[in-house]
């Protein structure tokens, strides 16, 4: 096969020291670009082949230097104005506000008549689901920048400083927040952790996702004192719970004002605190200075990061060793990310092809290695992320996503090779875009209303003409029962709904939806391939990192082969694009196709 | 084990494609340096014994599914959803299930259905997403990877074996996440498959059973790949097979899946199921929907109750229902209510002593208008994990120590 390997020496594992010029090959080179990006064509692991591997790795990790303007800013919808602002946490604080002041989210009280709150409760619902589809928008303009950008470490970074401060809009309700963590991300991927833990708490999306504004003088409330050091810095085991109190006093009066940091000094505790065993009139930069002081924090941080990149396996030495070098660095993380890619310990048989890709990882991967430049809007990634369990910006809970096995079940690997059909083989009849589908109720009630359907008959779960009598409008005796009920009610929630999402529909830009525009037959023809093996050992090279084994192989070369009806590819050109792409199919539906 | 053997006839070669086979090769020399592995918590000596979680999303209105009529206040705080006494289900002098719910007064009456009243957790989030993640990591307000049943499974048994837990559902559910165990996950049965041309076919099967693995990552990830083979094909036989005379009701949300699974001797000892698509969050107009939502929720589970004992199973399964949180005392201005706090739980089975526990929270003496728990949601974790599935560790696995109810045989 094109891609045989050399196994590596036993003693590379957990050796840090680099590899030599003569060490480095094409298998090397394109472990690298999967494990430090999202993998690349045969043509992308060529150009580092011809570097050293100082080189190759310097091009991965001092990014700054290379260009990117070809990536398009995130074009926001014009969905956000000020009356935004302070957004009800719930739709009951919004129509309690609407009551006492006669007015929220800039929408007042009507002075008389039928469901007087209602314009209040649309305005609530409209932001909901705005937001909701602002963030998939911005999920989908991240997914495309992994696709798309010279730069692959930073976005890689970015996935993990995601995983790691992991923050969702679900919670907080405003797509604008999570875009200004998302650039904190990118601007700091590689940078100082120090200044970048620093940033996140006084970050608006994980002040509002970790409940600052419940952190007041008097009663405090500890959920962010304790993740800042469970999750973002130490781990369990290494402070007490009166640690956490503690902490949690030096971070009151820390909140979020819209998109800046606030101190709110009224609610601000700067009384005497005891922190893992210093005393002082500590806030919340100090706590964090004395983390960043605690040896464990560096090899925590460095510890997750050789996990992330390298393998799961990591021994108590190495990870003291890591997180030295954090330390010694001041907790820049390039030098340890540069540390770790020339590493000995890196290319050693343990850590090669024993990565099981993360869900956007699998997906973002997969299109570079086809060498589609931008991510296609078919198959839609957000419905994509879903079924294979990774949806961005929205982790299951603070503590991120559990990497590794917690990726694969028997359904999810069937799913994961349901989504190579989709790349190849896009099913645009049945296509309909997800975003324009606000679900079988709302649907529903919208089908009821463009019927004529008074609201409060609309809006009843089971409208008791469903069946038969929908077309031929209401009986007056359900009508009456509407008059009573729209009569007593301020606002319909249902209606609201509806509203909203038209309206947030209406606004929010839609995602592009076309396919991936693939060409393999002249990938492999350029290759060079002759024959139906020449053509199997070409994608087999492109796509996989742990190879199959013989009979596998001849598998492929026989589907391939019964498919074009010759062995002989110079027969087959005029016809060769859709067996390629069912054998691309079956060979991203390996176990195989799942590492890296 | 008071289960009778259907094993006798089959060779072992069949009950590893059932899936007797560990999934973790060779696993056991990570598991050992593993925070998660207790060595004093391993094997549990309640083999044979069955859980099934059933999650009610949406967060159910238990004051209108566990009617507090004895309590005046109720009535004052729903004049126009509160249940009227002669439409209940009177339980005793005080309380009374709706009248919809038939299948759990039956189970009541037997003496099979505890009612956990009170059941909440300090400091309670009103997010439906928060608030079920804390339910299904057993660590509420704060982060967690793996789930309490993936959590307890680990424990419970170390080497992973396969469809040891199963979810039935769409997606994986955060509660059955682990670090070792391999969830099977399936929704439609018939729909548990890979698609693929039909000229495809025969080599996904070939691909997908074939590789020589060189590392343990390898070796796990061929191992789900055949696997998946075999569950997709044994889901398939078992559900072909599953024969009933037991009513399910209207709607059939998973629990009549898992009695094939039991019915067809599957390994499993921990089914999740979820009552789907935030059903039980009744903003508006909540009577009919809820009333409704009870129908077939307590017919559903009554019926696989019933279906169990069928299958000379009965003493092997304990089902335990749950929702998110309950919901604000006061109804709202559209005839619904909205997010709350605590609710009843329920645990049902032959092997529980049925009746009442927890102290009901009181309706006048609020928090912000919400009822203020009285049984820590992790007691009755507690409660299935130690005194039903015999994981002696629960102290580690809820992260404190949670005193278990004395509602099932131990």
């Amino acid at each position: 096969m094109a891609a045989s390997r050399v196994s590596p020496p036993p003693q590379w594992a957990d050796d840090l020291s680099p590899i030599a010029a003569a060490d480095w090959s094409f298998d090397r080179a394109a472990h690298l670009l999967e494990r430090a990006g999202f993998g690349g064509t045969p043509e992308d692991i060529a150009r580092l082949v011809a570097m050293t591997p100082q080189d190759a790795v310097a091009a991965l990790v001092d990014y700054h230097t290379i260009a990117n303007d070809h990536l398009p800013a995130f074009e926001r919808s014009d969905v956000w104005d000020s009356s935004l602002r302070d957004f009800p946490v719930s739709r009951v604080a919004a129509t309690e506000r609407a009551e006492k002041t006669g007015e929220a989210m800039g929408v007042r009280v009507k002075p008389a008549g039928e469901r007087r709150l209602q314009p209040v409760v649309d305005r609530f619902f409209y932001w909901l689901r705005a937001t909701v589809l602002e963030t998939r928008r911005l999920a989908y303009w991240w997914a495309d920048r992994m696709v798309a950008t010279n730069r692959p470490l930073q976005e890689k970074m970015t996935l993990f400083w995601h995983g790691h401060f992991a923050t969702g809009e679900e919670k907080i309700r405003d797509y604008r927040k999570m875009e200004q963590q998302l650039a904190l991300f990118h601007r700091q991927a590689t940078g100082s952790f120090r200044e970048l833990l620093i940033n996140v708490a006084r970050d608006p999306a994980m002040l509002a996702y970790l409940d600052a504004a419940q952190n007041v003088k008097g009663a405090p409330n500890e959920n962010f004192a304790r993740e800042v050091m469970e999750l973002f810095t130490m781990g369990v085991g290494n402070y007490t719970e009166q640690d956490i109190r503690e902490a949690a006093r030096a971070f009151t009066g820390w909140i979020d004002d819209d998109l800046a940091f606030k101190l709110d000094a009224a609610k601000h505790d700067d009384g005497q605190k005891t922190f893992l065993g210093r005393s002082g009139n500590f806030d919340g930069v100090d706590i964090l200075a004395i983390i960043l002081e605690q040896k464990v924090t560096a090899e925590f941080i460095a510890g997750k990061i050789y996990r992330f990149f390298v393998r799961e396996d990591l021994s108590p030495a190495l990870q003291a060793k890591l997180g030295a070098i954090l330390r010694d660095s001041d907790y820049q993380v390039g030098p340890l990310l540069r540390t770790l890619f020339l590493s000995r310990d890196f290319y050693s048989a343990p850590s090669f092809g024993t990565r099981i890709k993360g869900p956007i990882e699998l997906v973002a991967s997969t299109y570079r290695k086809l060498g589609v430049k931008r991510l296609p809007g078919i198959p839609d990634l957000h419905v994509v992320s879903r079924e294979l369990g990774q949806v961005l910006l929205n982790p299951p809970t603070v503590a991120g996503w559990a990497q590794g096995r917690a990726w694969i079940t028997p359904g999810l690997l069937l799913a994961r090779g349901n989504f190579a059909r989709d790349v190849l083989f896009p099913d645009i009849i049945n296509f309909t875009d997800p975003n324009f589908n606000p679900g079988r109720e709302v649907k529903r009630v919208n089908d009821r209303i463009l019927a004529g359907m008074e609201i409060a008959v609309a809006t009843i779960e089971d409208a008791p003409s469903e069946g038969g009598g929908m077309a031929g409008g209401m009986t007056g005796g359900e009508q009456t029962m509407a008059n009573v009920i729209a009569g007593a009610e301020d606002f319909n929630t249902r209606y609201g709904s509806l509203v909203g999402w038209q309206e947030a529909m209406r606004r929010v830009k839609p995602i592009p939806r076309a396919a991936a525009q693939l060409d393999l037959a002249a990938m492999v023809l350029a290759a060079g391939a002759k024959t139906s093996p020449d053509a199997v050992d070409h994608l087999l090279m492109r796509l996989l990192r742990v190879p199959v084994d013989a009979e596998v192989r001849q598998v492929l070369i026989d589907v391939l082969e019964r498919d074009l009806g010759t062995r002989d590819l110079a027969l087959a050109t005029t016809y060769l694009e859709r067996p390629l792409r069912l054998l691309a199919h079956l060979i991203m539906s390996t176990p195989q196709y799942q590492l890296c | 084990m008071p289960r009778s053997s259907r094993f006798g006839g089959i060779a072992r070669r069949d009950l590893l494609r059932l899936g007797f086979g560990s999934l973790a090769l060779g696993a056991s020399g990570n598991l050992e340096r593993s925070p998660f592995w207790s060595q004093a918590a391993a094997k549990t000596a309640n083999e044979g014994r069955i859980l099934v979680v059933v999650e009610l999303s949406g967060g159910n209105d238990g004051l209108n599914t566990v009617v507090p009529y004895g309590d005046d206040a109720y009535y004052r705080a729903r004049p126009r959803i509160g249940i009227k006494r002669e439409r209940l289900r009177k339980l005793d002098q005080h309380f009374g299930f709706q009248s919809t719910m038939a299948g759990f007064e039956r189970l009541y009456k037997d003496g099979h259905l505890a009612i956990v009243h009170g059941v909440g957790y300090d400091q309670p989030s009103f997010s439906h997403f928060a608030s079920m993640a804390y339910w299904q990591t057993a660590a509420p307000n704060r982060g967690e990877l793996y789930g309490w049943l993936g959590r307890a499974a680990d424990v419970m048994d170390p080497e992973g074996h396969a469809n040891y837990i199963v979810n039935i559902d769409t997606q994986q559910s955060l509660a059955v996440r682990s670090r070792v165990h391999v969830p099977l996950v399936f929704d439609d049965p018939q729909k548990f498959t890979r698609t693929g041309f039909a000229e495809e076919a025969a080599a996904l099967k070939t691909i997908a059973g074939r590789g020589q693995a060189e590392n343990e990552a390898q070796a796990f990830m061929f191992g789900v790949s055949r696997s998946a083979l075999d569950a997709e094909q044994l889901v398939r036989d078992a559900w072909a097979k599953y024969r009933t005379p037991v009513d399910y009701g209207l709607v059939r949300f998973g629990l009549e899946r898992v009695a094939a699974l039991i019915a067809a001797d599957f390994p499993t000892r921990i089914y999740y199921v979820a009552y789907r698509n935030n059903a039980f969050d009744t903003h508006v107009y909540q009577s009919d929907v809820h009333a409704r939502l009870w129908t077939y929720t307590s017919d559903h589970i009554a019926a696989f109750i019933r279906d169990v004992a069928r299958l000379g199973r009965g003493k092997d399964v304990v089902l335990m229902a749950f929702s998110e949180f309950g919901r604000r005392v006061k109804e709202n201005t559209s005839r619904g209510t909205d997010h709350g706090t605590a609710g009843p739980a329920f645990v049902i089975g032959e092997p529980v002593h049925g009746g009442q526990y927890g102290k009901m929270p009181s309706l006048t003496d609020l928090d912000d208008g919400n009822l203020k728990y009285t049984t820590d949601y992790r007691r009755v974790y507690a409660t299935l994990a130690r005194t039903w599935m015999g994981h002696r560790d629960t102290e580690g696995l809820l992260r404190g120590n949670f005193e278990p109810l004395p509602l099932i045989n131990a």
